[in-house]
Protein backbone atom coordinates (compact mmCIF):
# COMPACT_ATOMS: atom_id res chain seq x y z
CA UNK A 1 0.00 0.00 0.00
CA UNK A 2 1.50 3.30 -0.74
CA UNK A 3 0.40 6.72 -0.95
CA UNK A 4 -0.59 7.52 -4.19
CA UNK A 5 -0.30 11.00 -6.37
CA UNK A 6 -0.40 14.56 -5.42
CA UNK A 7 -3.34 16.29 -6.79
CA UNK A 8 -3.94 19.35 -7.76
CA UNK A 9 -6.18 21.86 -5.55
CA UNK A 10 -9.98 21.55 -5.49
CA UNK A 11 -11.77 24.08 -6.33
CA UNK A 12 -15.33 22.94 -5.40
CA UNK A 13 -16.94 20.59 -2.70
CA UNK A 14 -16.94 17.49 -4.42
CA UNK A 15 -20.64 17.17 -2.98
CA UNK A 16 -22.47 20.29 -3.42
CA UNK A 17 -20.05 21.71 -5.95
CA UNK A 18 -19.97 25.10 -3.84
CA UNK A 19 -16.85 27.24 -3.96
CA UNK A 20 -16.97 27.39 -0.04
CA UNK A 21 -14.05 25.08 0.68
CA UNK A 22 -10.75 25.83 2.86
CA UNK A 23 -7.65 23.96 4.03
CA UNK A 24 -8.28 22.60 7.32
CA UNK A 25 -5.58 19.79 8.22
CA UNK A 26 -2.49 18.78 7.21
CA UNK A 27 -0.55 15.74 7.62
CA UNK A 28 2.38 15.69 10.38
CA UNK A 29 4.30 13.97 7.84
CA UNK A 30 4.82 17.10 5.84
CA UNK A 31 3.41 16.60 2.46
CA UNK A 32 1.14 13.10 2.65
CA UNK A 33 -1.95 14.68 2.81
CA UNK A 34 -4.13 17.71 3.28
CA UNK A 35 -8.05 17.89 4.54
CA UNK A 36 -10.17 20.12 2.68
CA UNK A 37 -13.56 20.91 4.20
CA UNK A 38 -16.88 22.48 2.81
CA UNK A 39 -18.59 25.31 4.89
CA UNK A 40 -21.66 25.38 2.76
CA UNK A 41 -22.87 21.73 3.61
CA UNK A 42 -19.70 20.46 5.71
CA UNK A 43 -18.49 17.94 3.63
CA UNK A 44 -14.68 17.00 4.35
CA UNK A 45 -12.15 15.30 2.49
CA UNK A 46 -8.80 14.10 2.16
CA UNK A 47 -6.73 14.51 -0.43
CA UNK A 48 -5.37 11.21 -0.69
CA UNK A 49 -9.18 9.30 -0.65
CA UNK A 50 -10.30 7.82 -3.67
CA UNK A 51 -11.52 9.38 -6.79
CA UNK A 52 -15.50 9.44 -5.87
CA UNK A 53 -14.73 11.07 -2.79
CA UNK A 54 -12.62 14.22 -4.15
CA UNK A 55 -13.44 14.62 -7.76
CA UNK A 56 -16.82 16.27 -8.30
CA UNK A 57 -17.19 15.11 -11.37
CA UNK A 58 -16.88 11.04 -10.01
CA UNK A 59 -18.53 12.37 -6.75
CA UNK A 60 -21.56 9.76 -6.45
CA UNK A 61 -25.04 10.95 -7.50
CA UNK A 62 -26.43 9.41 -4.72
CA UNK A 63 -24.74 10.91 -2.08
CA UNK A 64 -25.09 14.77 -3.95
CA UNK A 65 -26.50 17.78 -2.00
CA UNK A 66 -28.05 20.59 -3.32
CA UNK A 67 -27.04 23.76 -1.48
CA UNK A 68 -30.63 24.99 -1.73
CA UNK A 69 -31.86 21.81 -0.32
CA UNK A 70 -30.32 22.48 3.04
CA UNK A 71 -32.53 24.66 4.48
CA UNK A 72 -35.33 22.05 4.15
CA UNK A 73 -33.59 19.21 6.10
CA UNK A 74 -35.28 18.57 8.92
CA UNK A 75 -34.88 20.26 12.64
CA UNK A 76 -34.07 17.56 15.24
CA UNK A 77 -34.68 17.82 18.19
CA UNK A 78 -36.83 20.86 17.38
CA UNK A 79 -35.53 24.25 19.49
CA UNK A 80 -37.64 24.39 22.55
CA UNK A 81 -38.95 28.02 23.32
CA UNK A 82 -37.31 29.68 25.76
CA UNK A 83 -37.92 29.91 29.39
CA UNK A 84 -39.91 33.19 30.62
CA UNK A 85 -36.92 35.06 32.59
CA UNK A 86 -37.28 35.79 36.34
CA UNK B 1 -15.23 -10.06 36.73
CA UNK B 2 -12.47 -8.23 36.00
CA UNK B 3 -11.94 -4.23 36.42
CA UNK B 4 -9.70 -3.18 33.26
CA UNK B 5 -8.06 0.27 34.34
CA UNK B 6 -8.02 1.15 30.52
CA UNK B 7 -8.01 0.65 27.14
CA UNK B 8 -4.15 -0.57 26.59
CA UNK B 9 -4.66 -3.14 29.49
CA UNK B 10 -7.38 -4.59 27.91
CA UNK B 11 -6.06 -4.59 24.36
CA UNK B 12 -2.88 -6.32 26.31
CA UNK B 13 -4.85 -9.20 27.53
CA UNK B 14 -6.73 -9.32 24.05
CA UNK B 15 -3.09 -9.83 22.84
CA UNK B 16 -2.52 -12.57 25.12
CA UNK B 17 -5.42 -14.25 24.13
CA UNK B 18 -4.38 -13.87 20.92
CA UNK B 19 -7.76 -12.28 20.17
CA UNK B 20 -5.55 -8.83 18.71
CA UNK B 21 -4.38 -8.68 15.29
CA UNK B 22 -1.41 -5.97 14.97
CA UNK B 23 -1.27 -4.26 11.47
CA UNK B 24 3.04 -4.22 10.42
CA UNK B 25 2.14 -2.61 6.73
CA UNK B 26 1.50 1.05 6.08
CA UNK B 27 -1.81 1.99 5.24
CA UNK B 28 -3.48 4.90 4.31
CA UNK B 29 -6.84 6.58 6.11
CA UNK B 30 -9.17 5.66 3.15
CA UNK B 31 -10.23 2.99 2.51
CA UNK B 32 -7.41 0.62 3.91
CA UNK B 33 -8.18 1.47 7.59
CA UNK B 34 -12.70 0.66 7.05
CA UNK B 35 -12.03 -1.81 3.99
CA UNK B 36 -9.62 -4.18 7.32
CA UNK B 37 -12.06 -3.74 9.79
CA UNK B 38 -14.77 -4.54 7.41
CA UNK B 39 -13.34 -7.44 6.02
CA UNK B 40 -12.28 -8.42 10.16
CA UNK B 41 -16.09 -8.98 10.75
CA UNK B 42 -16.43 -11.32 7.44
CA UNK B 43 -13.51 -13.80 7.94
CA UNK B 44 -15.22 -16.04 10.72
CA UNK B 45 -17.12 -15.45 14.60
CA UNK B 46 -14.05 -15.29 16.59
CA UNK B 47 -12.57 -12.00 15.10
CA UNK B 48 -9.79 -10.55 17.19
CA UNK B 49 -9.32 -6.68 17.29
CA UNK B 50 -7.30 -4.81 14.96
CA UNK B 51 -4.49 -2.15 15.67
CA UNK B 52 -2.76 -0.03 13.47
CA UNK B 53 0.23 2.19 14.34
CA UNK B 54 1.50 3.02 10.86
CA UNK B 55 -0.94 5.30 8.76
CA UNK B 56 0.34 7.52 6.05
CA UNK B 57 1.03 10.88 6.99
CA UNK B 58 0.65 10.54 10.16
CA UNK B 59 4.03 10.87 12.17
CA UNK B 60 2.82 8.94 15.59
CA UNK B 61 -1.12 7.63 15.40
CA UNK B 62 -2.37 4.39 17.00
CA UNK B 63 -5.62 3.18 16.44
CA UNK B 64 -7.48 0.27 17.37
CA UNK B 65 -10.85 -1.35 15.86
CA UNK B 66 -13.45 -4.16 16.13
CA UNK B 67 -12.34 -3.94 20.18
CA UNK B 68 -16.01 -5.46 20.91
CA UNK B 69 -15.92 -7.34 17.62
CA UNK B 70 -16.96 -11.22 18.64
CA UNK B 71 -18.58 -13.06 21.44
CA UNK B 72 -14.52 -14.07 22.47
CA UNK B 73 -14.16 -10.19 22.69
CA UNK B 74 -17.21 -9.16 24.35
CA UNK B 75 -16.62 -12.50 27.00
CA UNK B 76 -13.42 -11.03 27.89
CA UNK B 77 -14.78 -7.61 28.15
CA UNK B 78 -16.87 -8.93 30.64
CA UNK B 79 -14.18 -10.84 32.36
CA UNK B 80 -15.47 -14.11 31.24
CA UNK B 81 -14.14 -16.98 29.74
CA UNK B 82 -13.28 -16.20 25.95
CA UNK B 83 -15.64 -19.59 25.12
CA UNK B 84 -18.54 -18.24 26.95
CA UNK B 85 -21.78 -19.13 25.08
CA UNK B 86 -23.97 -16.06 24.01
CA UNK B 87 -26.49 -17.04 26.55
CA UNK B 88 -24.22 -17.46 29.50
CA UNK B 89 -23.05 -13.82 28.17
CA UNK B 90 -26.74 -13.16 28.45
CA UNK B 91 -27.25 -14.59 31.96
CA UNK B 92 -24.15 -13.04 33.38
CA UNK B 93 -25.06 -9.53 32.39
CA UNK B 94 -28.54 -9.91 33.37
CA UNK B 95 -27.64 -11.14 36.87
CA UNK B 96 -25.14 -8.38 37.38
CA UNK B 97 -27.43 -5.63 35.98
CA UNK B 98 -29.52 -6.28 38.99
CA UNK B 99 -26.97 -5.39 41.35
CA UNK B 100 -27.11 -1.85 40.40
CA UNK B 101 -26.27 0.58 41.73
CA UNK B 102 -22.14 0.28 42.09
CA UNK B 103 -20.31 3.15 43.62
CA UNK B 104 -17.82 5.79 42.09
CA UNK B 105 -14.32 6.15 42.92
CA UNK B 106 -13.31 9.93 42.76
CA UNK B 107 -9.78 10.59 42.04
CA UNK B 108 -7.79 13.88 41.51
CA UNK B 109 -5.61 12.92 38.31
CA UNK B 110 -5.72 10.71 35.43
CA UNK B 111 -2.92 10.27 32.53
CA UNK B 112 -5.53 11.77 29.88
CA UNK B 113 -4.32 15.19 31.30
CA UNK B 114 -0.43 14.43 30.12
CA UNK B 115 -0.31 16.76 27.61
CA UNK B 116 -3.54 20.15 27.17
CA UNK B 117 -4.28 21.60 23.83
CA UNK B 118 -6.42 24.77 24.86
CA UNK B 119 -5.88 26.82 21.96
CA UNK B 120 -6.02 26.61 18.30
CA UNK B 121 -7.45 23.09 18.56
CA UNK B 122 -7.44 21.13 15.51
CA UNK B 123 -9.15 17.86 15.66
CA UNK B 124 -8.45 17.23 12.30
CA UNK B 125 -4.92 16.86 13.27
CA UNK B 126 -5.50 16.28 16.97
CA UNK B 127 -7.28 12.77 15.85
CA UNK B 128 -6.56 9.96 13.32
CA UNK B 129 -9.81 10.46 12.12
CA UNK B 130 -10.29 8.93 8.82
CA UNK B 131 -13.74 7.54 6.87
CA UNK B 132 -15.76 4.67 7.38
CA UNK B 133 -17.99 4.82 4.59
CA UNK B 134 -18.02 6.24 1.05
CA UNK B 135 -21.32 8.32 1.34
CA UNK B 136 -20.52 9.22 5.02
CA UNK B 137 -20.50 13.18 4.71
CA UNK B 138 -17.32 13.31 6.58
CA UNK B 139 -15.07 11.94 9.99
CA UNK B 140 -17.23 11.34 12.34
CA UNK B 141 -15.98 9.96 15.86
CA UNK B 142 -18.23 6.58 16.87
CA UNK B 143 -17.26 5.31 19.58
CA UNK B 144 -16.77 8.24 22.25
CA UNK B 145 -18.73 8.62 25.30
CA UNK B 146 -20.73 11.80 25.72
CA UNK B 147 -20.86 12.91 29.13
CA UNK B 148 -23.55 15.74 30.24
CA UNK B 149 -24.68 16.90 33.25
CA UNK B 150 -28.48 18.51 33.62
CA UNK B 151 -28.02 22.43 34.18
CA UNK B 152 -31.40 22.40 36.46
CA UNK B 153 -30.39 19.45 38.39
CA UNK B 154 -26.55 20.20 37.65
CA UNK B 155 -24.86 18.42 41.74
CA UNK B 156 -27.05 14.92 41.20
CA UNK B 157 -24.70 12.36 39.64
CA UNK B 158 -27.70 9.96 39.31
CA UNK B 159 -28.71 12.11 36.04
CA UNK B 160 -25.30 12.85 35.25
CA UNK B 161 -25.10 10.79 31.25
CA UNK B 162 -22.55 8.97 29.24
CA UNK B 163 -23.56 8.08 26.09
CA UNK B 164 -22.77 7.53 23.02
CA UNK B 165 -23.81 9.14 20.08
CA UNK B 166 -21.79 9.78 16.54
CA UNK B 167 -19.99 13.29 16.40
CA UNK B 168 -19.13 14.29 12.74
CA UNK B 169 -15.89 16.76 12.61
CA UNK B 170 -17.50 19.82 10.65
CA UNK B 171 -14.35 22.37 11.69
CA UNK B 172 -11.60 22.24 13.44
CA UNK B 173 -12.84 22.52 16.86
CA UNK B 174 -16.31 21.66 16.05
CA UNK B 175 -19.09 18.92 16.10
CA UNK B 176 -22.10 17.58 14.69
CA UNK B 177 -23.95 15.51 17.61
CA UNK B 178 -27.00 12.98 16.31
CA UNK B 179 -29.29 12.70 18.85
CA UNK B 180 -33.18 12.36 18.83
CA UNK B 181 -36.06 13.23 21.34
CA UNK B 182 -35.77 10.18 23.04
CA UNK B 183 -32.07 10.00 24.55
CA UNK B 184 -31.36 10.85 27.70
CA UNK B 185 -28.38 13.89 26.90
CA UNK B 186 -31.68 15.22 24.71
CA UNK B 187 -33.43 16.31 28.00
CA UNK B 188 -30.56 18.26 28.96
CA UNK B 189 -29.79 20.00 25.74
CA UNK B 190 -33.78 20.80 26.05
CA UNK B 191 -33.19 22.09 29.22
CA UNK B 192 -29.89 24.11 28.52
CA UNK B 193 -32.06 25.41 25.69
CA UNK B 194 -34.84 26.58 27.32
CA UNK B 195 -32.81 28.26 29.84
CA UNK B 196 -30.76 30.09 27.19
CA UNK B 197 -27.55 28.40 27.88
CA UNK B 198 -24.67 26.86 26.03
CA UNK B 199 -24.49 22.75 27.45
CA UNK B 200 -21.16 21.78 28.96
CA UNK B 201 -20.16 18.38 27.62
CA UNK B 202 -16.88 16.40 27.53
CA UNK B 203 -15.79 13.60 25.14
CA UNK B 204 -14.29 10.79 26.44
CA UNK B 205 -12.66 8.36 23.40
CA UNK B 206 -10.45 5.65 23.89
CA UNK B 207 -12.11 3.91 27.04
CA UNK B 208 -12.01 0.34 28.54
CA UNK B 209 -14.68 -2.07 27.52
CA UNK B 210 -17.13 -1.98 29.95
CA UNK B 211 -18.18 2.00 29.80
CA UNK B 212 -18.50 1.67 26.16
CA UNK B 213 -21.04 -0.97 26.35
CA UNK B 214 -22.43 1.06 29.37
CA UNK B 215 -23.17 3.69 27.17
CA UNK B 216 -24.69 2.07 24.50
CA UNK B 217 -27.35 0.59 27.42
CA UNK B 218 -30.49 2.26 27.32
CA UNK B 219 -30.39 2.71 31.48
CA UNK B 220 -33.18 5.00 32.82
CA UNK B 221 -33.14 8.41 33.03
CA UNK B 222 -31.80 8.81 36.62
CA UNK B 223 -29.45 5.58 35.92
CA UNK B 224 -25.51 6.74 36.03
CA UNK B 225 -23.82 4.71 33.76
CA UNK B 226 -20.52 4.24 35.97
CA UNK B 227 -22.76 2.94 38.82
CA UNK B 228 -23.93 0.44 36.24
CA UNK B 229 -20.56 0.04 34.94
CA UNK B 230 -19.39 -0.54 38.34
CA UNK B 231 -21.09 -3.80 39.23
CA UNK B 232 -20.47 -5.25 35.76
CA UNK B 233 -17.37 -5.13 35.94
CA UNK B 234 -16.74 -5.87 40.27
CA UNK B 235 -15.06 -2.87 41.45
CA UNK B 236 -16.15 0.74 42.04
CA UNK B 237 -15.54 3.25 38.72
CA UNK B 238 -12.85 5.63 39.04
CA UNK B 239 -13.39 8.56 37.33
CA UNK B 240 -11.57 12.53 37.66
CA UNK B 241 -13.80 15.27 37.57
CA UNK B 242 -12.91 18.13 34.30
CA UNK B 243 -12.95 21.62 35.51
CA UNK B 244 -16.67 22.23 34.70
CA UNK B 245 -17.60 19.60 37.18
CA UNK B 246 -18.09 16.29 34.41
CA UNK B 247 -16.93 13.34 35.28
CA UNK B 248 -14.70 10.97 33.20
CA UNK B 249 -13.09 7.88 33.24
CA UNK B 250 -9.75 7.99 34.57
CA UNK B 251 -8.42 5.36 32.01
CA UNK B 252 -9.77 7.68 28.97
CA UNK B 253 -7.14 8.42 25.88
CA UNK B 254 -8.67 11.60 25.07
CA UNK B 255 -10.55 14.19 26.49
CA UNK B 256 -12.45 17.13 24.03
CA UNK B 257 -14.54 20.10 26.34
CA UNK B 258 -16.74 22.05 25.23
CA UNK B 259 -19.96 23.02 24.56
CA UNK B 260 -23.24 22.20 22.73
CA UNK B 261 -24.42 25.36 21.28
CA UNK B 262 -27.78 27.20 22.16
CA UNK B 263 -30.30 27.33 19.37
CA UNK B 264 -28.16 25.56 16.60
CA UNK B 265 -28.68 23.27 14.13
CA UNK B 266 -26.63 22.52 11.24
CA UNK B 267 -26.46 20.18 8.50
CA UNK B 268 -25.17 16.74 10.02
CA UNK B 269 -24.58 13.40 7.48
CA UNK B 270 -25.43 11.13 6.25
CA UNK B 271 -23.71 8.31 8.14
CA UNK B 272 -23.58 4.93 7.44
CA UNK B 273 -25.83 2.90 10.31
CA UNK B 274 -26.33 0.22 12.28
CA UNK B 275 -29.68 -0.93 9.81
CA UNK B 276 -27.35 -0.92 7.07
CA UNK B 277 -28.09 2.00 4.97
CA UNK B 278 -27.03 5.97 5.27
CA UNK B 279 -29.14 7.82 7.72
CA UNK B 280 -29.34 10.74 5.26
CA UNK B 281 -28.48 14.58 6.21
CA UNK B 282 -30.54 16.18 9.26
CA UNK B 283 -30.21 19.36 10.74
CA UNK B 284 -28.41 18.56 13.78
CA UNK B 285 -26.77 20.15 17.34
CA UNK B 286 -23.23 21.31 17.20
CA UNK B 287 -20.56 21.60 20.10
CA UNK B 288 -17.96 23.87 19.76
CA UNK B 289 -14.80 22.43 21.79
CA UNK B 290 -12.61 24.52 23.62
CA UNK B 291 -9.57 22.07 25.25
CA UNK B 292 -8.57 18.44 24.22
CA UNK B 293 -6.38 16.71 26.68
CA UNK B 294 -4.71 13.04 26.15
CA UNK B 295 -2.15 10.74 26.99
CA UNK B 296 1.65 10.78 25.60
CA UNK B 297 0.69 8.25 22.57
CA UNK B 298 -2.85 7.82 22.87
CA UNK B 299 -4.90 5.25 21.35
CA UNK B 300 -7.95 6.03 19.26
CA UNK B 301 -10.90 3.61 18.85
CA UNK B 302 -13.49 3.25 16.78
CA UNK B 303 -16.23 1.19 15.46
CA UNK B 304 -17.30 0.16 11.59
CA UNK B 305 -20.37 -0.11 11.20
CA UNK B 306 -21.26 -2.01 7.76
CA UNK B 307 -24.27 -3.98 6.59
CA UNK B 308 -24.80 -6.51 9.99
CA UNK B 309 -22.77 -7.98 11.83
CA UNK B 310 -20.17 -5.57 12.43
CA UNK B 311 -18.41 -4.74 15.71
CA UNK B 312 -21.81 -2.49 16.60
CA UNK B 313 -24.24 -5.25 16.65
CA UNK B 314 -21.92 -6.83 19.67
CA UNK B 315 -22.16 -3.01 21.29
CA UNK B 316 -25.95 -3.68 21.26
CA UNK B 317 -26.71 -7.36 22.16
CA UNK B 318 -26.63 -7.80 25.04
CA UNK B 319 -26.82 -4.22 25.86
CA UNK B 320 -30.30 -4.08 24.68
CA UNK B 321 -31.35 -8.33 25.43
CA UNK B 322 -30.96 -7.12 29.35
CA UNK B 323 -32.73 -4.45 29.62
CA UNK B 324 -36.08 -5.81 27.68
CA UNK B 325 -35.84 -9.14 29.25
CA UNK B 326 -35.97 -7.63 32.89
CA UNK B 327 -38.62 -5.27 32.29
CA UNK B 328 -40.71 -8.06 30.70
CA UNK B 329 -40.17 -10.22 33.22
CA UNK B 330 -41.71 -7.67 36.01
CA UNK B 331 -44.53 -8.11 34.49
CA UNK B 332 -44.68 -11.76 33.54
CA UNK B 333 -41.76 -14.28 35.54
CA UNK B 334 -42.93 -16.91 32.90
CA UNK B 335 -39.64 -15.69 30.45
CA UNK B 336 -36.66 -17.27 30.15
CA UNK B 337 -34.34 -15.17 27.78
CA UNK B 338 -34.78 -12.76 25.56
CA UNK B 339 -32.46 -12.41 22.76
CA UNK B 340 -32.39 -8.85 20.86
CA UNK B 341 -29.31 -9.14 19.14
CA UNK B 342 -30.25 -8.27 15.57
CA UNK B 343 -30.27 -5.16 14.05
CA UNK B 344 -30.68 -3.30 17.50
CA UNK B 345 -33.84 -5.42 18.26
CA UNK B 346 -35.47 -4.55 15.32
CA UNK B 347 -36.08 -8.67 15.54
CA UNK B 348 -36.63 -9.64 19.13
CA UNK B 349 -36.81 -13.72 20.18
CA UNK B 350 -38.50 -14.15 23.52
CA UNK B 351 -38.66 -17.57 25.08
CA UNK B 352 -41.02 -18.21 28.15
CA UNK B 353 -43.36 -21.04 29.69
CA UNK B 354 -46.74 -20.72 29.01
CA UNK B 355 -49.20 -20.40 31.31
CA UNK B 356 -52.64 -20.91 29.71
CA UNK B 357 -53.80 -21.05 25.84
CA UNK B 358 -53.17 -17.46 24.03
CA UNK B 359 -50.84 -16.40 26.82
CA UNK B 360 -47.41 -16.17 24.39
CA UNK B 361 -49.42 -13.44 22.19
CA UNK B 362 -49.55 -11.48 25.34
CA UNK B 363 -45.62 -11.80 25.91
CA UNK B 364 -45.35 -10.25 22.64
CA UNK B 365 -47.32 -7.73 23.49
CA UNK B 366 -45.52 -7.01 26.33
CA UNK B 367 -42.34 -6.65 24.20
CA UNK B 368 -43.97 -4.40 22.05
CA UNK B 369 -44.54 -1.92 25.15
CA UNK B 370 -41.37 -2.18 26.87
CA UNK B 371 -38.88 1.03 26.42
CA UNK B 372 -36.71 -0.31 23.59
CA UNK B 373 -40.03 -1.54 21.85
CA UNK B 374 -41.33 1.56 21.38
CA UNK B 375 -38.86 1.99 19.59
CA UNK B 376 -37.01 -0.63 17.93
CA UNK B 377 -39.11 -3.91 18.32
CA UNK B 378 -40.87 -4.63 15.15
CA UNK B 379 -41.18 -8.06 14.50
CA UNK B 380 -41.60 -9.88 17.84
CA UNK B 381 -40.89 -14.18 17.43
CA UNK B 382 -42.40 -15.73 20.65
CA UNK B 383 -41.01 -19.53 21.41
CA UNK B 384 -41.33 -22.19 24.32
CA UNK B 385 -39.12 -22.24 27.29
CA UNK B 386 -37.42 -25.21 25.55
CA UNK B 387 -36.38 -23.46 22.56
CA UNK B 388 -33.10 -21.53 23.24
CA UNK B 389 -33.63 -18.42 21.58
CA UNK B 390 -30.28 -17.95 21.16
CA UNK B 391 -29.90 -20.77 19.04
CA UNK B 392 -31.68 -19.79 15.63
CA UNK B 393 -31.52 -23.54 14.22
CA UNK B 394 -34.01 -23.92 17.19
CA UNK B 395 -35.58 -20.88 16.87
CA UNK B 396 -36.20 -21.53 12.82
CA UNK B 397 -37.46 -25.18 14.10
CA UNK B 398 -40.23 -23.44 16.22
CA UNK B 399 -40.95 -21.24 13.11
CA UNK B 400 -41.46 -24.47 10.93
CA UNK B 401 -43.15 -26.55 13.01
CA UNK B 402 -45.24 -24.90 15.66
CA UNK B 403 -46.32 -21.43 13.64
CA UNK B 404 -49.97 -21.78 11.58
CA UNK B 405 -49.84 -18.29 10.04
CA UNK B 406 -53.48 -18.42 10.43
CA UNK B 407 -53.63 -17.66 13.71
CA UNK B 408 -50.41 -17.09 14.89
CA UNK B 409 -49.53 -14.01 13.41
CA UNK B 410 -50.66 -10.94 15.07
CA UNK B 411 -49.67 -7.55 13.39
CA UNK B 412 -50.61 -3.92 14.72
CA UNK B 413 -50.45 -1.17 11.87
CA UNK B 414 -49.04 2.48 12.25
CA UNK B 415 -47.03 2.20 15.54
CA UNK B 416 -43.99 4.69 16.47
CA UNK B 417 -41.06 3.32 15.33
CA UNK B 418 -37.43 4.14 15.37
CA UNK B 419 -37.05 6.78 12.02
CA UNK B 420 -33.58 4.64 11.31
CA UNK B 421 -35.76 1.85 10.01
CA UNK B 422 -35.63 2.07 6.05
CA UNK B 423 -39.17 0.19 6.57
CA UNK B 424 -40.78 2.85 7.94
CA UNK B 425 -44.23 4.07 6.52
CA UNK B 426 -44.28 7.24 7.18
CA UNK B 427 -40.84 7.81 8.52
CA UNK B 428 -41.30 6.77 11.95
CA UNK B 429 -44.31 4.99 11.99
CA UNK B 430 -44.83 0.84 11.18
CA UNK B 431 -46.74 -1.96 11.25
CA UNK B 432 -45.44 -4.62 13.75
CA UNK B 433 -45.66 -8.41 13.85
CA UNK B 434 -45.96 -11.13 16.78
CA UNK B 435 -44.98 -14.38 15.50
CA UNK B 436 -46.45 -17.07 18.18
CA UNK B 437 -44.21 -20.22 17.40
CA UNK B 438 -45.35 -21.60 20.66
CA UNK B 439 -46.85 -24.86 21.10
CA UNK B 440 -50.69 -24.34 21.23
CA UNK B 441 -51.44 -25.40 24.51
CA UNK B 442 -55.60 -25.60 26.06
CA UNK B 443 -57.62 -24.00 25.46
CA UNK B 444 -56.32 -23.42 22.42
CA UNK B 445 -56.51 -26.16 20.63
CA UNK B 446 -54.96 -25.56 16.98
CA UNK B 447 -52.97 -28.42 15.49
CA UNK B 448 -52.32 -31.98 16.01
CA UNK B 449 -48.84 -31.98 17.87
CA UNK B 450 -49.01 -35.16 19.80
CA UNK B 451 -45.61 -35.40 21.92
CA UNK B 452 -42.47 -33.72 20.85
CA UNK B 453 -39.50 -36.18 20.09
CA UNK B 454 -36.50 -35.97 23.83
CA UNK B 455 -33.37 -37.62 23.27
CA UNK B 456 -32.28 -41.27 24.44
CA UNK B 457 -31.00 -42.24 27.59
CA UNK B 458 -27.71 -41.55 28.45
CA UNK B 459 -27.39 -38.94 25.91
CA UNK B 460 -26.03 -36.47 28.38
CA UNK B 461 -23.74 -38.70 29.33
CA UNK B 462 -22.22 -39.47 26.10
CA UNK B 463 -22.04 -36.29 25.08
CA UNK B 464 -19.09 -35.63 28.08
CA UNK B 465 -17.93 -38.56 26.80
CA UNK B 466 -17.67 -37.72 23.23
CA UNK B 467 -16.65 -34.73 23.72
CA UNK B 468 -13.72 -35.74 25.28
CA UNK B 469 -12.62 -38.55 22.64
CA UNK B 470 -13.08 -36.29 20.00
CA UNK B 471 -10.77 -33.35 21.82
CA UNK B 472 -8.55 -36.27 22.16
CA UNK B 473 -8.12 -37.76 18.54
CA UNK B 474 -7.70 -33.42 17.18
CA UNK B 475 -5.04 -33.21 19.42
ZN1 LIG C 1 -20.29 21.22 0.10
Amino acid sequence: MTVTSVRVAPTACPRCRSATLGVVGKSSVAGVWTIFSCSTCFYAWRSTEPEENVDPEKYPAAFRLRPEDLARLKVVPPVPRRRPSL
Amino acid sequence: MRAYKDLREFLSVLEQERQLLRIHDQVLPEPDMAAAACALTQIGEESPAIYFDKIAGFSSARVAMNVHGSWCNHALALGMDKDASMRDQFFEFVRRFQLYPGTLERVENAPWQEVVVDKDVNLYELLPLFRLNRGDGGYFIDKACTISRDLDDWNNDDVENVGIYRLQVKGRNRLGIQTVPQHDIAIHMAHAEERGEDLPVAIALGNEPIITLMGATPLLYDQLEYKMAAVMQGAPYRVVKTAKGLDIPWGSEYVLEGRVLCGRRETEGPFGEFPGYYSGCHKYPVIEIDRVSHRKDPVYDAVYVGRPWTEIDFLQAMTTSAPIFLQIKSTFPEVVAVNALYTHGLVVVVSTKIRYGGFAKYVGLRVLTTTHGLGYAKIVIVVDENVDPFDLKQVMWAMSVKVNPAGDIVTIPNLAENLLDPACSPGGIATKMIIDATTPVAPDVRGDYGEELDRPLGTDQWQTKLSGLVKEMRK
